[in-house]
């Protein structure tokens, strides 16, 4: 088992991001309110439906919440009314007029209690006026103020919105695409290895790394395809980061090919290892750089994520990471299996 | 002493669960019911790397049948 220790670290990491993963809790949030569209002018009662909330008799009195629009424009609630712990009936005075000419305007509900933190509903409420006054609107929409916002002091990931609990998904189908890259990387340095050498060993490697780097690809595709069944409705769609990375796999998927049409095994290995050269530089744009130029669907996209944004925080990372390095050391394992068949394949045909 | 390493990571795990339980009140895990696609996308991930063990398989196989046949 000596020089085995890679092998057994990614099945314990593997373990513990499993584990700890499913069972870190989310922090509180909104799940849904009725109704949603409201009309100016009215006195009406949200029902709000949370998420893990944890209201006490301590803090059942201290409830606040506000509409507001990019906090410019607040209006706070007249009152609070706890149903019971995940469900609370909030009413609202509703000013004549909005601060704008627009018909309708969406507002982000945000509630706030003692030791729950804020949850924010983005712009998930909108208000319609018919003939609206923008300057009493406007003096009306800004007498509250975001005061004294408390914050959640209990362990758990955020509670995104539309993610909810697939925000579990980073460390399985986000570490399967980092897995991917690193393991094209070392491909990339064994494919100049060979180029430089000209020793089939090198070949063996690359290749191996190659072809479980794009297994763990087009589970990124499928994982993602699941995921966007469930959230968008569809498997797919014309996102530009699903179509770049769709081409991506496809580039790789050529190079599987062109390692099975040529019957030659030096020109094979000299063909397949340039082109895995290429193929790398053209995915760093492709997978990094083109989806953020525009828009994207994409949880963590648009801008300039980085590792941050609102998707991911600290106690996220203490999963994602070991996840990337579980992925890519279950990967590299895989890689050598392939490569050592490789190997005696090799040895055999040469007898 | 092993032994009791192992006891004492197990009674971790158990420990784990119960602190979450305490934590949670009711079971918040399945009330939204979206912790079933992160369910799937383990499940296609494992199914992804046991289609790899099963192509690897055969591909041994076919060696170890050429050896055989060797001999």
């Amino acid at each position: 088992m000596k020089g085995s220790w890679w092998k057994i670290l990614s099945v314990v990491l593997m373990l513990y991001v499993i584990v700890v993963g499913f069972l870190m809790p989310l922090k509180p949030g909104i799940v849904n309110v009725t109704p949603q569209n409201l009309n100016s002018g009215e006195e009406v009662t949200l029902e709000v439906e949370l998420y893990n909330a944890d209201i006490t008799e301590q803090n059942k009195s201290q409830i606040r919440a506000w509409l507001i629009r990019d906090t410019t424009y607040i209006l706070q609630s007249q009152r609070v009314n706890v149903v019971n712990d995940q469900l609370l009936e909030i009413d609202f005075n509703l000013p004549e007029h909005l601060p704008t000419d627009e018909e309708v305007m969406a507002f982000t509900l945000v509630v706030d209690a003692p030791d729950m933190g804020s949850s924010v509903l983005p712009s998930g409420i909108f208000v319609g006026q018919s003939g609206g006054n923008q300057s009493l609107g406007a003096e009306a929409w800004s007498r509250g103020g975001l005061v004294n916002l408390s914050v959640y002091k209990g362990f758990g990931i955020p509670y995104r919105n539309l993610l909810a609990e697939t925000l579990r998904n980073t460390y399985f189908h986000v570490s399967l695409w980092f897995a991917m890259f690193i393991l094209y990387f070392v491909s990339v340095i064994y494919s100049i290895r060979y180029l430089r050498k000209r020793e089939v060993y090198f070949d063996q490697v690359g290749s191996s790394l190659v072809e479980v780097g794009t297994l763990f690809g087009i589970l990124g595709l499928i994982t993602g395809a699941i995921w966007a069944k469930n959230t968008w409705g569809t498997y797919w769609t014309a996102d530009v980061k699903l179509n770049m990375a769709a081409i991506s796999m496809m580039i790789y998927a050529a190079y599987l090919v062109l390692r099975i049409s040529l019957a030659d095994a030096d020109k094979r290995a000299i063909i397949s290892s340039s082109y895995n050269i290429f193929a790398f530089f053209i995915i760093i744009p492709l997978i990094f750089v083109i989806p953020r130029l525009t828009d994207s669907l994409h949880p963590g996209n648009g801008g300039n994520p980085g590792f941050g944004g609102e998707d991911m925080d600290n106690t996220m990372r203490m999963v994602f990471y070991p996840a990337i390095l579980a992925f890519t050391l279950l990967g590299l394992w895989m890689a050598n299996l392939m490569m050592r068949y490789k190997r005696i394949r090799n040895k055999l045909d040469e007898i | 002493m092993r032994y009791k390493s192992i006891a004492l990571t197990i009674i971790g795990f158990f420990y784990a669960n119960v602190l979450m339980a305490q934590s949670g009140g009711p079971d918040f895990f399945r009330s939204i019911g979206k912790i079933y696609v992160v369910v799937a996308v383990m499940v296609a991930t494992f199914i992804g790397i046991v289609i790899f063990l099963v192509y690897l398989d055969r591909k041994i196989k076919s060696i170890e049948d050429e050896i055989s046949s060797h001999d």
